[in-house]
Order: C-alpha cells, then structure tokens, then sequence
C-alpha cells in the first residue's frame, strides 16, 4: 500500500524513543530527525517537513513538560503529536461536494499528462451507477491519440452511457454537447473527462478553463498520479487557482510510491482526497478517510469500522 | 545553493565537521529539484570524501567550495561512458559492412510504468528515424490497456502523413489486437519486419508497476522472444522517490545479462529546474539517458545535454 514503507520507519523511530531508557531530549530530537528523513524520501515536499517538525517540537514542547511527567505519558503526548500532525498533513478539513440523487451532478476530470483520468473517471462512474445514481461519462479529450476509444473501451466494458466526438476539435464544445444531452436525459451523475495538461503550458490551463465555463461542473476533481515528486506542489497549486478542483484522487497507490509528493499537494491547496486509485482494474478503487488512513500506516489497528470501500 | 556559512573564509583546512550543515544544505537543495534523497546522500557523500582535508582558497567560503565538486560529480554521473549514436548502430545492423553477417531490422522495444509517456514518446523516436529515412514498423504490443492499439494505431497514421508529404521514410503498424500475448506478438512483428523490408522495428508494451512481480517477470519471456536491439526505459520527469525502483527493478527484469541499454526522461517540460529524476535512475543502474521528451508534439525529442542539466540542478 502506498506509504507502507514510510509508515514502517516512522513507527520504528517512535517505538526506539519510547523504548529507549532515558526518553530525554536527545532521543526526542534523533526520533524528529529519522520522522523527517523517512518523510522526505517519502516525497513529501520539503518546506512542509520542516513545517511539521518544527510544530511537532512546540507540541511536545520538551523541555517544559513538568519534571513529573512520567515516561509513558511522554510516550503518548509524543505518539499522539506524531498522529495529529501526520493526520494534518492528510486532513485540509474542507467538505468535498456530495453528489445528490434525483438532480444532475456534473463531475470534472483536471490533472497532468498520465494521471490516470480517463482510468479513474470510469471506475468513479461505476461507483456511483453501483450505488443507484444514473451515471454517465464525456470524453472532452480531443488532444491525446485514441483518449475517445480508450473512454468507450472502458466504459462499454463498465456499462456506462458515453459520449464523445471523433471529429469535433474543440473540448468545450464537446463537452457542452455531452453534458446537455445527458441533461435531458435525466442523468445524476455526468463524469467529463478532459485532456492532461500542465501548468507551464498557458494554452492548455486557457482550453480547461473554457471547457470549465462551458459545463459549470458542480464539482472539479484532480487526479493526482502516486508517484509524483517534488513537482506536485506547484502543479497543483496552478490548477487549483485556475479551476479551482473540490477534491483530489490519488491514483496507483498500488505501485511501489510512498506518495508523499501527492500528498502534498492536498496540504498545498487545502483540499481533501476523496479516493485512492488501486490498480488498473475497474474495482481498483478506495474511499480515503484521513483518520483511518493514517492509522492504518502506522500500524495503530486497522480501525476498519471507519473505512468505507 | 543557499548560503550557509557564507560567513566562513579563506584559507581553512575542511574537517568533516565544517562540512556537515552545508552539505545537508546542499541535499536539500538536491531533494528540491527531485533528485531521491537515496541519490543526494550519495552524491553529498562523494563531495564530502573529495573535499575533507583540503583547504579553501583565500576568501572563499566553503559553499563556494562546494560548488565545483558537486558540479562534476553530477557531470561525471550524467555523462554516459560509452557512444550513444543509434544512427550508427542502425545502419550496421541492417547493413554490415562484415559480407559474413547478413542484414536484419533493427529492434527498439519500450518499457515503463504506467502512464509515463511509452507511446508517445515511441511516436516521437518513429518520426525522428522517418526524418532518416528509415522504413519502420511499429508494434502494438500493449495488448492490455484499453485504447492502446488504436492511439498507436492514429500516430502511425499521422507519421505516414507526415512522411508522404516530406517524402522521408516510411512507416507502419503491426497489431493484433487486445488480450493476446505480447511476447508472441513482438516475435511474429520482428518477423514480419524481417520479411518486408522493414530497417527498424519500434515496440510499445503495457505500462506495469515495477512491483508487480507477475508482470514484471513476463519481461524476460518478452525479451527472449523480441531479442531487442535496445531495450529503453521511459521514467517521467514528474516521478519522486520511486524513480530509484523502478529504474532497478525494471533493469532486473529482462533476465540474467540482459539489462536496460537507456533511459528516455519524459515530461521534461512539466518540471522546470526539478529535473532530478534524470539523475536518480542514472545513480540506481548505472544506464545511461538518451532521450529527453520536452512535450506532446513529435519533434518533443532532445538528446540529454549534460551542460544543461548540470546548470538547473545547481541553479
Ligand atoms: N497500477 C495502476 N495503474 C493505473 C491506475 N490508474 C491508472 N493507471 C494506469 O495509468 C495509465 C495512464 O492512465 P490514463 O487513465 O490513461 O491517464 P490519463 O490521466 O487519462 O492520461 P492523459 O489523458 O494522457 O493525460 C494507464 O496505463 C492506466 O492503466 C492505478 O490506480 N494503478
Ligand atoms: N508534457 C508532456 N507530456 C507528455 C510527454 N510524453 C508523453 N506525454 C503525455 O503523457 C500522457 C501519457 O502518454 P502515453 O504515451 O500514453 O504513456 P504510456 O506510458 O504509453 O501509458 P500506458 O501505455 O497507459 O502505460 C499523454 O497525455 C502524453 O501526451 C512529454 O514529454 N511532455
Ligand atoms: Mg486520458
Ligand atoms: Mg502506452
């Protein structure tokens, strides 16, 4: 699972302080060392490692815990910082849109060349055809060689209505078409798939704007690849302040990634991730709860009463 | 690199303590334009051995004393130790100068996981062997990813366009569809090549995790069937940390002497200065790069310029 290593080593460093003797403050101190290095060669971005320890620090508070603190409660006000901080980092604690039956929702697909969009837009409209919405996918891609057969392959096989033009150039206009015509059709669920792009390409976050404008999209979604490095800072903060994305879907959690990077990206731009891709498969999809998430990583039982798959 | 110690000068023997916070400066720095931390550590301890015991020039900080030494211990990394011109190696594979070796196509084949640019940047290596006039065949040999026959298929039809009208060339696609063995496809693609008149064959597979052992070890059956000429890896410029695995694990892959032969960094264009990706799957395996990919179109192909990449890393 995606950062399964990092949760290992960040448990290993907690577990030597509160076994080590004498818990003073040089133990402390080499815990925050070993936390930072294994959140750094998580991904994670930087600056917000040296955010989270320096607020870890002033949680803790070290040196002014009174002289009775016995060491299993330094144990546990550490444990416990570590845990809050770590859910910080997942938590922005905004409310992501909730789609609502009987009514179209008009869900945007955003994010960088080979994300995993078109993968992910089919599996989310499965998800929701699965649960009783009337769902449906548009391609807007009209850039990317074979997006449009790549979306009805996917979506034949899922049994999902799609639409989209072979011959129509210009995303917003096939975006409009598909969205009206779902409309009509009383569709709850519109997915619009759309082309990658990349914030240094002032062209393309202009088209994403278009096609944003011409379909009014209730919600805006960025797919967020797992892998992705020290880049994912910047990308995301571009795409948020030119469309504005509700919620983030990190994809190939599967892989070998820790995803930091991706994860980043929500404490960037204060926005939640909704769901986890897991695999190339149209099942290979996970609701994301920032508690039980970050409880599972390190090893604090699995708690899985509170995971909704 | 950001200043630490700015303030020291001139004239001072380096110990190994002197040394420790500006060169965890300069890790960090390394880590700020995606280098792996794995990677950094490795090249901050190379400019620790070099630079322990020597002493700084009159005033000049240690910083500055730094500089030179990660500059070419990235230079060293990055500059491949053997010739990379594929031209060359082409035209002696399909037409030797030695009368006891007979003429064959040239066979390219394409890895990586998913989503990293494998196709695309396939599309842009055919139209730079179309510029060369070369005839080529292309094989869908993704037979998995929905689509992924037909976007080939729609680049070979574009590259065809484009050849006629520049009259260079000549290309074609070699498919089978989905779901069938991609081993299998590649060895009756190399053949039909064989058969046609074909110079260079270009092989595009599925895009896998590099810790997915299943679909992993199938590269070595790939391998063995297809026997490429050059096996090239596509890791993207975006990538973090994984980078160092999937450069190793997919170098593992092909079976006992058989490794990568380069690496196309794609998605150059998407990072600015954080182009540290090139370096870390560099220092896991030793391979060298041999194309970068800066864009969408088919003339986004570079050949790596170690100059260039040596200045953003250190900017
Ligand atoms: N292992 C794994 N692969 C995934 C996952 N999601 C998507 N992929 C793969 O990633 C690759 C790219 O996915 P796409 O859905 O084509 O990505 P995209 O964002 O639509 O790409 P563009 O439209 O070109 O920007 C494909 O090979 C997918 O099968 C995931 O959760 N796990
Ligand atoms: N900006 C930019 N985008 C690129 C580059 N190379 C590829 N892409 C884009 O990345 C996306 C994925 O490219 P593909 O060639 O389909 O990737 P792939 O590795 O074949 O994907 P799978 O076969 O699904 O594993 C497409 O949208 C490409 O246009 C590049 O150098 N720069
Ligand atoms: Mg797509
Ligand atoms: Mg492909």
């Amino acid at each position: 699972m995606v950062l399964s290593d990092l949760g290992r080593r960040i448990n290993v460093a907690v577990t030597d302080l509160t076994r080590s003797q004498n818990l003073d403050e040089k133990a402390f101190e080499s815990m925050l060392k070993e936390l930072c290095n294994a959140l750094v060669s998580a991904d994670v971005n930087i600056r917000l490692v040296q955010q989270l320890r320096k607020s870890i620090k002033a949680k803790v508070d070290f040196k002014n815990l009174p002289p009775t603190t016995n060491a299993n409660s330094k144990k546990r006000l550490i444990q416990q910082a570590v845990f809050d901080h770590l859910v910080d980092l997942v938590d922005p604690h905004a409310e992501p849109y909730k789609p609502k039956k009987g009514r179209s929702n008009v869900i945007m697909f955003v994010g960088l060349q080979g994300a995993g969009k078109t993968t992910t837009c089919t599996k989310l409209a499965r998800h929701y055809a699965q649960r009783g919405f009337k769902a449906c996918l548009v391609c807007a891609d009209t850039f990317r060689a074979g997006a449009y057969d790549q979306l009805k392959q996917n979506a034949t096989k899922a049994k999902i209505p799609y639409y989209g033009s072979l011959t129509q150039t210009d995303p917003s206009i096939v975006a409009a078409e598909g969205v009206a015509r779902f409309k009509k059709d009383k569709f709850e669920i519109i997915i619009v798939d759309t082309s990658g792009r990349h914030r240094q390409e002032a062209d393309l976050f202009a088209e994403m704007e278009q096609v944003q404008s011409a379909i009014k999209p209730d919600q805006t979604i960025m797919v967020l690849d797992g892998t992705i490095g020290q880049a994912a800072e910047s990308q995301s903060s571009a795409f948020k302040s030119t469309a504005n994305f509700g919620a983030i879907i990190i994809t190939k959690t599967d892989g070998g990634a820790a995803g930091g990077g991706a994860i980043s990206a929500v404490a960037a731009t204060h926005t939640p991730i909704i769901f986890l891709g897991t695999g190339e498969h149209m099942l290979d999809l996970e609701r994301f709860a920032p508690k039980p998430f970050i409880s599972k990583l390190l090893g604090y039982g699995d708690m899985s009463g509170l995971i909704e798959h | 690199i950001s200043g630490y110690f700015r303030n020291i000068v001139g004239g001072k023997t380096l110990a190994k303590q002197d040394l420790e916070k500006p060169l965890k400066a300069m890790e960090d720095h390394l880590v700020q334009k995606n280098v792996a931390r794995e990677a950094a550590l490795r090249l901050c301890e190379g400019v620790e051995r070099e630079m322990v015991g020597k002493k700084t020039g009159s005033f000049e900080s240690i910083d500055k004393a730094l500089r030179p030494a990660l500059e070419s211990s990235l230079r060293r990394i990055l500059t491949p130790t053997s010739s990379l011109d594929m031209l060359q190696e082409i035209q002696s594979v399909i037409s030797p100068t030695v009368k006891t070796v007979s003429p064959r196509p040239y066979v390219i084949s394409i890895v990586g996981v998913n989503g990293v640019g494998k196709s695309t940047n396939l599309a842009k290596i055919c139209y730079f062997l179309l510029q060369n006039n070369y005839r080529i065949l292309v094989a869908a040999c993704d037979t998995f990813r929905s689509g992924a026959v037909e976007q080939l298929g729609h680049h070979v039809r574009n590259l065809k366009e484009l050849s006629a009208r520049e009259n260079v060339g000549e290309v074609d696609l070699y498919q089978k569809g989905y779901g069938k063995d991609a081993a299998n496809v590649a060895k009756d693609a190399v053949a039909y090549a064989a058969s046609h008149n074909f110079n260079v064959v270009l092989i595009d597979t599925a895009g896998r995790r590099h810790n997915d052992t299943r679909l992993m070890s199938s590269l070595e059956k790939f391998a063995n069937f297809a026997k490429p000429d050059k096996i090239l890896m596509v890791g993207e410029a975006l990538v973090g940390t994984d980078s160092v695995m999937q450069a190793r694990n997919f170098n593992a892959a092909f079976g006992p002497g058989r490794n990568l032969d380069g690496f196309i960094i794609s998605k150059c264009d998407t990072v600015g200065d954080m182009i540290g990706t090139l370096v870390s799957m560099v220092h896991a395996t030793g391979i060298p790069v041999v194309f970068l990919g800066v864009g969408q179109h088919y003339g986004d192909l570079r050949n790596l310029s170690v100059p260039w990449a040596v200045n953003l890393l250190m900017s």
